[in-house]
């Protein structure tokens, strides 16, 4: 196929007419107030909002947990009735995993990977403001449910057929099928979009090699998503059937094998527990060697050891079954193979422990969060193995021992880490730091918390207490440490009112001028993010910069001298981009939230009147109508492939003596 | 720029003294943990897989325990590297913020070594488990005994005389002779159950549509408690279960006890049950040589089946082992049992609207209808071969 260099006529003339716009509408051109948030198709907006809802449904979550533990605190406790603690269960499991973890990942993956690739933004940006929406509504219309007849009642792994509507009669596990798959869609969109970002984005000479880790670690969790979601879409769909319209996929009666389900759930929700825990393994190889002054020990190692996991992930899914009924041979097979994905974590666990050793350690708060994923983790990692140990999981499973470990792996590793990545990332996205003393309070009742929580239900869960029992008796002997785990969890409530308390003073510090504006560069950074200024421009680079090493911006300020002894030759902020160029962008749109608002009302259709369903159809059809005819840019700003706004070395007096400038002028990124 | 010629492992001896301090400091914590580990050594509650009585559940707990011991070392050993570094590799406010430490990419042997120790000692667990996944399945010699789940309570069906009839048929509690490797055939009427007792073996699911094999014994007479492990809807909580345990000669006993059939009660009062439960409650109970109706299963309820009544008063327990049926004085828990029949979703959470769980007779019957119907049922069998202590 031969790929022509030169432009279509036809564009080129309509270019110049800048009166011709071929869509219906104008695009929306607010620069502030919430509709330059609302219409928003920068993907630094969007990773904000992100992490803003994500928090939101943190504390949502929260408060579920809260009640769990206000239930559990004594025995036969009477907070809550049974059927709400096990909506309640099931709903602090779902918002947990798909609308706090998952999209705090997406938070950080839309803000930092193009930032860290050097480019302006994502391959397909109203595709990002997509993403974001139909998660936005996705979240709602799953809460929905607790205001139309009580929450989904099945536990978030649904097992079928106590999800069917013989068993489970309210609308609940409606919510729950077509929530989740609503928000399925904005990962896949997510995840589609970032795999694209990612292999064609990346700036010249950005080898995939030479990629942060962070990046690599999201575009593994990428694919994990891009392969385990429609999994899911199956396993959904074959639910929502049986449940809307008498299918018979999961009835027994008709010859359905009920395992059908946890086969397909669980080869979705395992490669999800990865999709989960990356991330923070990205963070913490960004910011370990950054707080240590040390690079990352076995980089390559690293990034290879996170992909095995990534294909590996794929083979363990039936160690959730081990009691199901697999059959010996299924069991041992699963057996092994779930003991030996320990290897490729085990090793990153050793290796960020070498990243440390011999370095110089500055414990800010990023770093301290940093070092409590690798202790934490490596906690709920080895009663992970213990599980691998089949027989000894028929005493484990489903009870509270799993419960701690998977708290040991998401709260303790994969939370950690993305507390870690705020506080890190927090001057480069805002301007400011988050203050340093009430962020330590934050982290050490965190840890405390978070110990005293999920430390004791190893005790108990092999004291033979089970999962998702609403209430206990006082015969059973497990009366102290339940006592001792609601404690716990109100220590991380304190914890996490420090946390939002430091927020808001930081905010209004920044604002009156106590708080001081950060530069570029304020914690000696490795990476390109820290080659512009804080809080971000824009446009994100004046200039694409070219890349020459692994961690190319430090290498940028530490050089061997003659002697071979490593100096600083130039001081970050310096040296870092301006921020003070205009580049085109692309504009924002209307219509990635219409085309979201439309999912909610196509899948209320779907529990309670199909008309509502149509109308959804029909507001998605127009949205998707106007989505391709509005007009392809906005005519006013300058075309940057054009020339005349897009300045390069070659443009530019002041760039001859920028570094990080590619020389040649060179901007298409060489994959 | 001030050059300093210390090499970056070199630590100033102010910060040995303070890493001293570090260690005293947690020497001190150690009659604390000490206090721990004793707390948790005493509490054991009804369940407790972690004394393990059965064959099975000792082959289990030995392979646990080696599981826990290995996973325990490396623990310690990765918290100790993470103290120790944090301990002597800290920034210092006299470090020279210009001296960058050694500049390590890696290092391929160390690299190496941490990958290939995890793969022997993974190895080496899984050559201890993989056999004992094959041992702890299959079936034994002994006799078998179906094991159905549904919401919220266990049956279990006895074939006595090996004719592929039924004989037995009773609730909650699996009663099993001594040092017999008993083979379970666990199903499911309605959802998914998990069938745990952890003294004498893990659990194994109950799934509608296939039956598990699974084994339990045990050496020594007594009762077991175990609970469904298997999340099963509203009363999850509430589906416990036992198994007694008794000698030979014990379990012959009960035996000829359970297969003989019901009668009609001679005293005024318990006919009168007998005539309300015939009104009331034959439409879901079955008492073997009265009310047989329901035996083959019933529309009533989402599962098809209710507890077998017919030696009701052989059990130690009621309502899926919620409720003890027999005080620690051996007197009968009349009031319990009575205000279970009175008003069962009231004890215990159910949605007998929606066919999971008995109704509610509060409105139906009258304070001496109740008595009534108590009394006939405390004449259904004997005492129970064994009390828990």
């Amino acid at each position: 196929m031969a790929i022509t260099e030169e432009r279509p006529e036809i564009l080129e003339l309509e270019s110049g007419d800048t009166s011709a716009s071929t869509g219906a509408f104008a695009r929306p051109t607010h620069a502030s107030g919430w509709r330059a948030w609302v219409f928003t198709v920068d993907h630094k907006k969007i990773g904000i909002m992100y992490g803003a809802v994500a928090m939101f449904w943190f504390l949502w979550g929260g408060i579920e947990a809260l009640l769990i533990r206000a239930q559990l605190f004594t025995p036969n406790g009477t907070v809550l009735t049974a059927e709400q603690y096990n909506q309640i269960f099931t709903m602090h499991g779902t918002t947990m995993v798909f609308l706090v973890v998952m999209p705090l990942a997406a938070a950080f993956a839309n803000y930092i990977v193009p930032l860290q690739i050097g480019a302006r933004d994502v391959a397909f940006p109203r595709m990002n403001a997509l993403g974001l929406w139909i998660f936005v509504f996705g979240g709602i219309f799953l809460n929905l449910s607790w205001f139309l007849g009580g929450g989904p009642d099945g536990g978030w792994f649904a097992y079928a057929p106590n999800t069917g509507v013989t068993y489970s009669p309210g609308a609940g596990m409606d919510f729950y099928a077509l929530g989740l798959q609503i928000a399925g869609i904005a990962s896949l969109v997510g995840a589609i979009n970032l795999i694209v970002t990612i292999v064609n984005m990346r700036a010249p000479g950005m080898t995939m090699l030479r990629m942060p880790v962070f990046t690599w670690m999201i575009l593994v969790v990428q694919f994990l998503l891009l392969f385990a979601l429609p999994v899911i879409t199956v396993a959904l769909i074959l639910l929502s059937f049986d449940r809307t319209f008498d299918a018979n996929f999961f009835n027994v009666a008709m010859g359905a094998d009920p395992l059908l389900w946890q086969h397909l759930f669980w080869i979705f929700g395992h490669p999800e527990v990865y999709i989960l825990i990356l991330p923070s393994f990205g963070i913490v190889s960004e910011t370990l060697p950054v707080f240590s002054r040390k690079p990352l020990f076995g980089y390559s190692v690293i990034v290879i050891s996170g992909a095995a996991i990534g294909f590996m992930g794929w083979g363990v899914w039936a160690h959730h079954m081990f009691v199901s009924g697999l059959g010996p041979v299924g069991v041992a097979a699963f057996s092994a193979t779930t003991m030996f994905i320990a290897v490729p974590t085990g090793v990153k666990i050793l290796n960020w422990i070498a990243t440390m050793w011999g370095g110089n350690l500055k414990f800010t708060v990023p770093m301290m969060f940093s070092i409590s994923l690798v202790a934490m983790f490596t906690i709920g990692g080895l009663s992970g193995v213990m599980h691998s140990v089949a027989p000894a999981d028929t005493q484990q499973t489903d009870t509270y021992f799993i419960v701690a470990h998977f708290h040991y792996v998401l709260f303790g590793g994969a939370l950690m880490g993305l507390f870690a990545g705020m506080y890190y990332w927090w001057p480069k996205a805002f301007g400011y730091k988050l203050g340093e003393s009430l962020g330590k309070w934050h982290f050490w009742l965190l840890l405390l918390g978070f110990n005293m929580t999920f430390g004791p239900m190893h005790i108990v869960g092999l004291q033979g207490m089970a999962r998702r029992h609403s209430r206990y008796g006082p015969e059973d002997g497990f009366d102290f440490w339940n006592a001792v785990v609601s404690i716990g969890a109100f220590v991380i409530l304190i914890g996490m009112i420090i946390f939002a308390v430091n927020i808001v003073r930081s905010w209004l510090g920044y604002k009156a001028g106590t708080v001081p504006q950060e530069p570029a560069d304020p914690w000696d950074g490795r990476t390109l993010e820290w080659a512009i200024p804080s809080p971000t421009p824009e446009h994100n680079f004046d200039y694409v910069p070219v890349v020459t090493d692994v961690d190319d911006f430090w290498h940028k300020k530490y050089q061997p001298d003659e002697n071979g002894k490593l100096r600083k030759i130039a001081d970050g902020n310096e040296i870092a981009q301006k921020g003070d160029q205009h580049p085109h962008l692309p504009s924002p749109s209307y219509w990635p939230i219409v085309l979201a608002a439309a999912l909610p009302l196509i899948a209320l259709g779907l529990i309670y009147n199909l008309w509502l369903a149509g109308i959804g159809l029909v507001l998605m059809l127009g949205a998707m109508y106007g989505w391709s005819l509005e007009p392809a840019t906005d005519p006013d700003a300058g075309h940057g492939d054009h020339g005349e706004d897009h300045p390069t070395a070659g443009d530019d007096p002041e760039a001859g003596g920028n570094a990080l400038v590619d020389a040649s002028g060179e901007e298409a990124p060489s994959v | 720029m001030n050059i300093s010629f210390r090499k970056p492992f070199e630590v100033p001896i102010r910060s040995m003294k303070r890493s001293q301090k570090v260690f005293k400091r947690i020497a001190r914590l150690a009659p604390f943990c000490l206090i721990i580990a004793v707390l948790v050594s005493c509490a054991s509650g009804r369940i407790d897989p972690t004394d393990p009585v059965g064959e099975n559940a000792k082959q289990i707990d030995g392979i646990m325990r080696l599981s826990g011991y290995m996973a325990t070392a490396v623990g310690v050993f990765v918290a100790a590297a993470v103290i120790y570094v944090i301990v002597k590799f800290r920034a210092r406010p006299d470090d020279d913020p210009d001296e960058l430490p050694v500049q390590v990419h890696g290092n391929r042997k160390a690299e190496l070594t941490w990958t290939v120790i995890p793969v022997l000692m993974l190895v080496f667990l899984a050559i201890v488990t993989i056999p004992a996944v094959f041992d702890l399945s299959g079936k034994s010699d002994g006799r078998t005994i179906k094991v159905e789940g549904q919401q919220w309570w266990w049956q279990f069906s006895y074939d006595v005389d090996e004719d592929g009839e039924y004989d037995i048929v009773t609730a909650n509690e699996i009663v099993i002779p001594v040092n017999e490797e008993i083979n379970l055939d666990i199903r499911s009427n309605d959802v998914i159950h998990s069938f745990w007792i952890p003294q004498l073996n893990g659990k194994r699911d109950a799934v509608p549509g296939r039956v598990h094999s699974w084994r339990i014994s045990s050496p020594v007479p007594g009762i077991f408690y175990g609970e469904c492990t298997e999340f099963c809807g509203l009363s999850h909580a509430n589906m416990q279960m036992r198994a007694v345990v008794l000698s030979d000669s014990d379990y012959a006993t009960w035996v000829d006890e359970q297969l003989a059939p019901s009668d009609v009660p001679l005293s005024e009062a318990a006919k009168r049950g007998y005539d309300l439960f015939g009104r009331h409650c034959v439409s879901c109970h079955v008492v073997n040589g009265v009310y047989e109706s329901a035996a083959d299963g019933n529309a009533n309820l989402a599962s098809g089946y209710a507890p077998n009544l017919t030696h009701l008063m052989t059990r130690t327990s009621f309502a899926g082992a919620l409720y003890e049926l027999y005080k620690d004085d051996g007197s009968v828990n009349v009031a319990d049992l009575r205000e279970w029949v009175r008003n069962a979703p009231g004890q215990k959470p159910a949605r007998p609207e929606n066919r999971q769980g008995m109704i509610s007779f509060a409105e139906t019957l009258s304070a001496t209808e109740l008595d009534d119907l108590v009394t006939y049922l405390l004449t259904l069998g004997g005492r129970p071969p064994l009390m828990p202590s």
